[in-house]
């Protein structure tokens, strides 16, 4: 003890030295155990994204309502931030539009709209994502590119069948009534044809304070089934031949008859109504049979605010003298050119269309929308998919082949289809409010699509 | 130094003295200079900021140019196919007969409220102040929010208007989709945000006006409408004017209203000519017809304008 004692007095009575060269030595020699303990252990936390904020931009879907539920765990993950901004479609497409044809680097991922794909991937403003997809460091093996139905992919890919974009939605359009028990009541069954649709709406308009129809204002999806399915087309032959065909009297009787849909059951107000708004209308009850892709009709019977959730009937879209024509589609994921965080971005995509993320989405919202294979395959599916005893999965399924075997589809990937489209939304507004009849208000647009067409440098018959 | 008396007794400078003396630099000639210093930056920004642009606009409007055609870019082969297509196309005639009918509206009725407003709230008084003050509101207010308030109360699903209507027993149809009343809900919604603009121009004139006028003609046994029609609307002439030539501007810039409201629908009932020009150039990507027709439109307003101040003057209610 004494000793120690002394020792110590004796190092305490030396003077200062300040930094001796053994101090420092030992000082250093910790340090460094210190650092390279520390170091990998640094390393292994730095994630491979950390200070990017990725840009994203779609229309408003319920997909994305249901994918901001994830993100957090996504940037846990990469150590990027995710500012993903939804829109109303019209207003997604024409923001977009404009920022792709500038080659901005405003955004990082985007929503490569379906009747916009042809024009953006043509004109080359989305990315090509094949060597993203064949790049081992970026795309594991088991993400499986070929796992996504080929239907969905048809209109993302390039003329030499480069993918442009991955899907998140693959529309299929069904009917949805949400009062379906009205319609057993006044003893009437799901309609299956024009025919029948008009009798059931003329039997059950306005009992209960329920509209008998319902939709939004994109004409031009919601109209086209009933067009077709009178015999009409939009173009003779798309995509070769883009002479539009609208002259014709089954056309007329197309816009007449849906024109009529609207007018006279559809509830106050219809011709403004976005996709949400047709929605909440059927979710509250105020109006019943909707003609839309499955993704606008499961939330009536799943979400818990739905109060029609006990009473909603799925069916096919009724047919006409010519067929049954319902919609498919699909939207998806792309990286637009000037994007400067493009590997951020192809890992978001990566992300959100992943098996992983797209069965979750199935379970846990019931989203329907699935456009991987191994996962409509699965029993999850049909068991989520199985809505008041009614097999949608089956309808979804129906939908997808019917679209996909016979390519009436194809009209709307052409890169002139927004300025054709917006002729018939206009087309079906006059019919709807009396300022035309379907041939007037047909030929009127028919006219106008021509010279647009012509303005574009397409040539046709007329 | 030599001296000499002139005619009137004053003494001068001989005349090579006068010579050596340094000539003052001239006042106005240094004030005009500054000014002019002063006013280049401006003119700069003014270069920049609308000439070129104008310019720009002006050049491409001879090209077919479509953003997704690269070709089309700086393609004057053909410099009048714009033009030829603005004579043929029904849907922008009836946009310009649509622009017309709404500026022809707003104009006259926000110009009538607007001057009826400002005679009733000139006086003085805490109250009338604090009221005009909530009538500036909606002048105030960013014109999207103007338009979301308006499209809440033509929804009448969600609408305050539609329930108490319904909670009567009427049943009102949605303005914004009936092709007699979409025209009218736009003018309404337009009237209600800018007539105020028209109530606080005149009434920062009428506030201006000289007294002694009114005194004098009620004197003179005039009556309240002898006194409005023969002092006041005289008197205010030039700020009427004003005040129009800017709301008539304004009503051809008019977009967030249909942009929110109608989407120039239903059909083209409410499409007027810019918000048609806009749809050209970024729903469709035809930059070069859209410029084409923007610079129709803004060669129409200036020509408008200039006649509306050759026809009227500029008002001389105080000569």
């Amino acid at each position: 003890m004494k000793a120690t004692s002394d020792k110590s007095n004796q190092a305490n009575t030396k003077p200062q030295a300040g930094y001796s060269r053994r101090k420092i030595l030992k000082t250093a020699g910790v340090l460094s155990a210190a650092a390279g303990l520390a170091l990998p252990a640094r390393i292994g936390y730095a994630k491979e994204f950390d200070g990017v904020t990725l840009q994203g931009a779609s229309f408003a879907s319920t997909f994305f309502k249901y994918l901001e539920n994830y993100f957090p765990e996504f940037e846990e993950q990469t150590g990027m931030k995710v500012n993903f901004v939804t829109n109303a479609f019209p207003v997604f497409n024409q923001r977009t539009d404009l920022e792709l044809s500038t080659k901005g680097s405003a955004l990082d991922v985007i929503n490569v709209t379906f009747i916009y794909s042809g024009r953006w991937i043509g004109a080359g403003w989305v990315e090509n994502l094949k060597p993203y997809v064949e790049d081992p460091n970026l795309t594991p093996d088991d993400w499986e590119y070929k796992d996504f139905v080929g239907g969905t992919m048809a209109a993302l890919v390039d003329a030499n069948g480069d993918p442009h974009g991955f899907p998140w939605e693959a529309g299929a359009m069904i009917m949805i009534a949400s009062r379906g028990d009205l319609i057993e009541k006044a003893g009437k069954k799901l309609p299956t044809t024009f025919e029948e649709l008009v009798d059931v709406c003329e039997a059950i308009n306005g009992v209960e304070r329920t509209a008998a129809f319902t939709a939004d204002k994109l004409h031009h999806w919601n109209y086209i089934p009933y067009m077709m399915g009178f015999g009409g087309n939009v173009f003779k032959d798309p995509p070769g031949n883009l002479t539009p065909t609208w002259d014709t009297p089954e056309v007329a009787a197309a816009a007449d008859y849906y024109g009529a849909l609207l007018s006279k059951y559809g509830p106050p107000g219809v011709l403004s109504f976005t996709d949400d708004q047709a929605m909440q209308t059927q979710k509250t009850g105020r109006a019943n049979i909707r003609t839309q892709a499955i993704t606008w009709g499961v939330p009536v019977a799943k979400d818990p605010d739905s109060r029609t959730k006990d009473t909603v009937r799925y069916g096919m879209v009724p047919g006409g003298p010519a067929g049954a024509f319902p919609g498919s589609n699909s939207h998806g994921f792309g990286i637009p050119v000037g994007s400067k965080n493009k590997e951020a971005a192809w890992a978001f995509i990566k992300w959100a269309v992943g098996k992983d993320i797209s069965r979750r989405m199935l379970e846990e919202h019931g989203y329907p929308s699935i456009c991987r294979q191994s996962i409509i395959d699965s029993e999850l599916f049909k068991e989520t998919l199985t809505l008041n005893g009614q097999d949608v999965a089956s309808l979804y399924g129906e939908v997808l082949k019917l679209g996909g075997d016979s390519g009436y589809m194809k009209y709307r990937t052409v890169p002139q289809f927004p300025q054709i489209g917006d002729k018939i939304n206009k087309a079906i507004e006059r019919v709807a409010t009396g300022q035309q009849n379907g041939t007037e208000a047909m030929a009127q647009a028919q006219e106008e699509a021509v010279a647009d067409l012509k303005k574009s440098g397409v040539q046709i018959d007329l | 130094m030599s001296l000499r008396v002139d005619a009137g007794g004053q003494k001068m400078a001989a005349p090579q003295e006068q010579a050596r003396v340094k000539p003052a630099r001239d006042p106005a000639r240094n004030r005009e200079r500054f000014y002019w210093y002063c006013l280049w930056p401006a003119f700069v920004v003014l270069i920049v900021v609308t000439l070129i642009p104008t310019l720009y606009l002006i050049v491409i409007s001879f090209t077919p140019l479509d953003l997704t055609r690269p070709e089309t870019n700086w393609d004057f082969s053909t410099p009048l196919v714009n033009y030829n297509l603005i004579l043929e196309d029904s849907r922008l005639h009836n946009s310009f007969w649509v622009q017309i009918k709404l500026s022809f509206w707003t104009v006259t009725i926000q110009m009538i409220l607007g001057f009826l407003f400002a005679l009733l709230l000139n006086s003085k008084s805490t109250y009338l102040e604090a009221l005009r003050t909530i009538f500036l509101i909606p002048m105030v207010l960013p014109p999207i929010v103007v338009a979301i308030i308006w499209k809440v109360l033509y929804t009448p699903d969600i609408s305050p208007f539609h329930w108490a209507l319904e909670g009567l027993g009427f049943v009102v149809p949605s303005l914004i989709t009936d092709p007699t009343w979409a025209l009218w809900a736009i003018i309404i919604a337009d009237i209600w945000e800018w007539f105020p603009f028209v109530m606080l121009m005149i009434l920062a004139a009428l506030q201006m006006m000289p007294e002694e006028y009114i005194e004098a003609a009620r004197i003179d046994g005039a009556s309240v409408w002898q006194t409005t029609v023969y002092i006041t609307l005289p008197y205010l002439k030039g700020v009427l004017i004003v005040a129009a030539l800017f709301r008539l501007v304004d009503s051809i810039k008019a977009f967030p209203l249909i942009y929110i409201l109608t989407d120039g629908g239903p059909g083209t009932v409410t499409e007027v000519t810019n918000f048609y020009s806009f749809m050209q150039a970024f729903n469709f990507s035809y930059l070069g017809y859209s410029s084409a027709i923007t610079v129709t439109l803004v060669a129409a307003t200036v020509v408008l304008s200039w006649g509306i101040v050759r026809l009227v003057g500029w008002g001389k209610a105080h000569d």
